[in-house]
């Protein structure tokens, strides 16, 4: 999952132990979940554990930024922040009175694509949070000035991510640039305009639209009766309709990539920076796990392939990355580098393309594979100390992978990976023509006489 | 509402008909059961013969280890023309030692899942690494060597100097990064914890390998260090690998020396209200900034309490900033209790033309707390607050050895995790006035705002007179009087 907003910034935290069970030398946290989908159409999973006074309960709607309506982009996200304002039967925040006033915590998050809302609580309040999830669910009540206000925060967090740090608009553009045809393209996050642009009227036909219960998955982890939760998910979400009309997805294919497509842009950072893009196969494909392998290859830790090139041996760049943007109808592969003081970004350039090249030519060494796929179980590990985190890992497996199997069933998939699979995939997916190139220059290198974005 | 007629006869039109009938879903919420408590883990301490303070506590429902490497003293240290130099001399740790060079050692503790943090903060220096459980043991080795025989060789600072040289280059592109810069210099003046704790462009072309060097040996011994692992690992296992990586870390026969950061005659003064003039920027950072209380007051959990009231989602900083003015994506402040006085702050971004509004409402907030102190409605979810958050942190590895690493490093008794929730819990609202009023005074904090200063300054000035403005190139964070010193002066 990528390009999250979010309700608000946050770190938590939570655990709950589970069974384990050997894979290799580590013993790896298997998840026995109980699955099964209403008569409304409403999938549900959930994992009983008591080791922990507390429960996760998520909500994962099958709707994201990719879905966002024409001329409104930043409306899937929008959206979101409206779900904690008046419904059914609960006033303005009272989702906070529920969760923050008792000890827990709620937010949200909006991906391309999928819209997620979650809460911890102590788990005596279990019971009370089915019920607020179900009422948001079934209806939403706000008037017009909360609609406003909420505009407003949106737009702050808009100024916050985009405006106010000197590389925001790079890594807006970059998305804005990977994409020719298929929704991806509209960052998540929106524009000022397109948001001004949005009605109450845009927020009903939104609810009415994607929020019901067979574009819904519930995902609850912790401290509760199997039985009694059962029995309270019967009560409280069997009841809603599922409406006759279709649910609308998104159609559109991403044209493969003909050629390689370069921009120049200037914006208000000291040091420049380039990045580079490339089309990648969606999240399902198997081809995911190899290209995970080689995305920690090129940037995980001090000793990965870019740090070491670019950063420690050559002191080219101040700051390299390269992420693996799994997503569920086409990925994006992104490198990027912030430039060293007095440093050339067709350098940077380069070199980055040079560590692409290593990878295609030679395959990497044993040790070089083993220390990827410690990295990726470790850091999986850690995801999964919090049942807050158990459930964002088998509500991704089931939503996005479509099998919530996937979730005890992915590290596998990484432990096959082979030398000549990661080979493989640099070779098929790192075209020259797959290639998009962004520079990002500071104002003051600006040739005289260009006009154009920056500003 | 008509919208909202349209929806629900949608619904019922095209449901099934079991489900129109079925019951109707109630209007209130159901009430709570009976809550459930939970333990948190004990743990056990050694300190072994050398001074080392060794603490381990278990916790084995996911198979990591965290293990940090504590360094009793940070930032604080600082010589004034250094700025930099305990960060500097924390990070270079795991950039090569006697029989490993920066290379191999990433590559090593890598291979294992994990990696070596290593940083300074104030008043600690810390090396920190989290990995499986199988694979603790190499990892504790590579942590006693970073910390035990670090070279410093001089092609390492200067790769680092440079690293570091970029990084205030960003920060400084950023309003949020220089308001705190600025909050700190405004607060401490030049007393030690007023400086940027990674140096300045012009500090970090003075230090020195010799400087390092010598702050290393000052203070990197085991009568200055605690050592804590935490997550899944029995006690036994635990102080075995403490004696087996350190037991043999000499101490030397020089004495300790004694830092301290408090601000005697360099503090800063109060009442200033600063800023620093960004016409490109895309935002206004907006900060109060005061003094605040250290770790060992007495009055830390009417403090930590007073806090809550006024951080956090439904606080009332981002009821009134956020929820009722959608005036920012967040609002919040942090009573930040260090070995010396530290500061108190209330921070938010705005846009620019809001950036006077909203320092009127950090003030008017800051104020409230005194003449508008939390009735129990109020005060009660507050707590809630800061006792869910403090369980829930104590449920990780890394979590569990932060905590714990913190209370050893202040000097506070480990049980204290015991008696958080009943120390919270006393606190009254009589208790949060008489902190608010004597320890918070609104009167006596300082305002910065960083920005586009055009969109603001009017309205600010009429306020605030004596508003100092600095643009944003004469910006100089080395001395409290924030400006470079202009030609002829």
């Amino acid at each position: 999952m990528v390009r999250k907003s979010t309700r608000f910034l946050s770190v938590i935290c939570v655990l709950v132990a589970l069974p384990f069970v050997a894979i290799a030398q580590t013993r790896m946290p298997q998840m026995k979940f109980s699955d099964r989908t209403l008569a409304n159409g409403m999938r549900v999973l959930s994992v009983a554990d008591s080791s922990s006074p507390t429960v996760a309960i998520q909500v994962w709607y099958h709707v994201g930024s990719k879905d966002d309506p024409d001329k409104r982009s930043g409306f899937a996200h929008l959206f979101e922040h409206i779900m904690f304002k008046s419904t059914k039967n609960m006033k303005s925040e009272m989702m906070d009175r529920l969760t923050e006033d008792v000890g827990g915590f709620n937010n949200a998050f909006t991906a391309d694509d999928v819209t997620v809302y979650f809460e911890v609580v102590p788990s005596n309040y279990l019971e009370t949070l089915l019920w607020a999830e179900a009422d948001r669910l079934s209806a939403l009540n706000v008037d017009d000035a909360n609609f406003k206000s909420e505009r407003d925060v949106v737009k702050e967090e808009f100024r916050q991510g985009v405006l106010a740090p000197p590389y925001g608009r790079f890594e807006y553009l970059l998305q804005q640039r990977s994409f020719a045809a298929h929704p991806y393209k509209r960052p998540g996050i929106g524009s000022i305009e397109d948001l001004d642009a949005a009605s109450l009227k845009d927020v009903q036909e939104f609810h009415t639209t994607y929020y019901r219960p067979d574009n819904a998955t519930l995902v609850v982890v912790g401290d509760f009766d199997q039985k009694q939760f059962d029995a309270w998910v019967d009560k409280y979400f069997a009841p809603i309709p599922k409406p006759g009309r279709p649910l609308p997805r998104v159609e559109v294919k991403e044209p493969d990539r003909k050629a390689e497509a370069r921009y120049t842009e200037y914006g208000r950072n000291d040091l420049p920076a380039v990045g580079l893009t490339y089309l990648a196969p969606r999240q399902a494909d198997p081809d995911a796990a190899a290209l995970q392998i080689a995305d920690a290859i090129l940037s995980a830790g001090e000793s990965s392939r870019l740090y070491n090139s670019l950063v420690y041996q050559q002191q080219l760049a101040a700051d390299v990355n390269s992420s693996f943007e799994a997503r569920e109808d086409v990925s994006l592969f992104v490198l990027t580098a912030v430039l060293s003081e007095g440093k050339k970004t067709e350098d940077a350039e380069k070199s980055l393309l040079a560590e692409i090249k290593k990878l295609q030519d030679a395959p990497v060494s044993a040790a070089e594979l083993d220390k990827a796929k410690n990295q990726l179980i470790t850091n999986q590990l850690r995801e999964r100390e919090t049942s807050n985190g158990k459930a964002l890992a088998l509500g991704e497996a089931a939503v996005l992978l479509g099998d919530p199997g996937r979730v005890n069933t992915n590290l596998g998939r990484l432990q096959a990976v082979t030398a000549a699979d990661v080979q493989r995939v640099m070779k098929k997916y790192f075209t020259d023509t797959n290639r998009m190139v962004l520079y990002y220059l500071p104002e003051a290198s600006k040739p005289a006489g260009k006009t154009g974005e920056g500003k | 509402m008509n919208t909202m007629k349209r929806l629900s006869l949608l619904f019922v039109l095209l449901s099934f008909p079991l489900v129109v009938c079925a019951q109707t879903p109630q209007a209130t919420p159901p009430p709570p059961a009976q809550p459930r408590s939970g333990t948190f883990p004990k743990p056990v301490e050694e300190t072994l013969p050398n001074g080392l303070r060794v603490i381990v506590i278990q916790r084995s429902e996911s198979p990591l280890v965290s293990a940090q490497l504590l360094i009793k003293n940070g930032g604080e240290i600082d010589p004034p023309e250094l700025a930099g130099l305990a960060d500097i001399t924390a990070n270079l740790l795991t950039k090569g030692t006697q029989s490993r060079d920066a290379t191999r050692i990433a590559q090593e503790v890598e291979s294992l899942g994990g990696s070596l943090d290593s940083t300074a903060r104030w008043d600690s220096s810390f090396v920190n690494v989290s990995v499986m459980s199988s694979k603790i043991g190499p990892a504790m080795e590579i942590l006693a060597d970073v910390v035990r025989r670090p070279t410093f060789k001089s092609e390492e600072v200067e790769r680092l100097r440079q690293q570091y040289l970029d990084n205030v280059t960003l920060a400084l592109g950023d309003p949020g990064s220089i308001a705190r810069f600025v909050a700190a210099r405004v607060v401490f003046g030049d007393s030690p914890y007023g400086h940027p704790i990674g140096g300045t462009t012009e500090s970090l072309t003075r230090i020195t390998a010799a400087d390092i060097v010598k702050l290393h040996a000052r203070y990197y011994r085991p009568d200055n260090a605690i050592l804590v692992i935490g997550g899944d690992i029995t006690a036994k296992d635990g102080l075995e690998l403490g004696k087996r990586y350190f037991g043999d870390w000499q101490k030397p026969s020089a004495s300790l020396p004694t830092a301290s950061a408090a601000m005697g005659d360099k503090a800063g003064k109060t009442g200033r209200v600063v800023v620093i003039d960004k016409p490109d920027a895309g935002q206004a950072a907006v900060y109060l900034a005061r003094t605040g209380i250290n770790r060992k007051d007495a009055d830390y959990f009417r403090g930590i309490v007073a806090n809550s009231v006024l951080s956090g989602y439904s606080g009332r900083l981002n009821q009134e900033i956020r929820i009722k003015r959608g005036l920012s994506y967040g609002a919040s402040s942090s009573l930040d209790t260090r070995r010396d006085v530290g500061p108190f702050t209330a921070a938010t971004q705005t846009k620019n033309e809001s950036g006077a509004v909203v320092a009127d409402l950090l003030m008017g907030e800051v104020s409230r707390l005194s003449s508008a102190p939390p009735a129990d409605p109020e005060l009660t979810p507050r707590k809630a607050v800061l006792i869910g958050g403090f369980s829930r942190n104590l449920e990780t590895a890394g979590g569990l050895v932060g905590q714990i690493g913190s209370l050893a490093l202040y000097g506070m008794g480990l049980d204290e995790i015991n008696r958080y929730i009943n120390n919270v819990q006393a606190i009254t609202t009589a208790d949060i006035q008489k902190f608010a009023g004597t320890r918070l005074d609104a009167k006596t904090s300082n305002i910065i705002i960083v920005g586009n200063a055009k969109a603001f300054l009017p309205e600010l000035q009429k306020k605030y007179p004596n508003v100092e403005v600095i643009p944003v190139a004469e910006l100089d964070l080395n001395t409290a009087l924030l400006r470079k010193k202009q030609a002829g002066e």
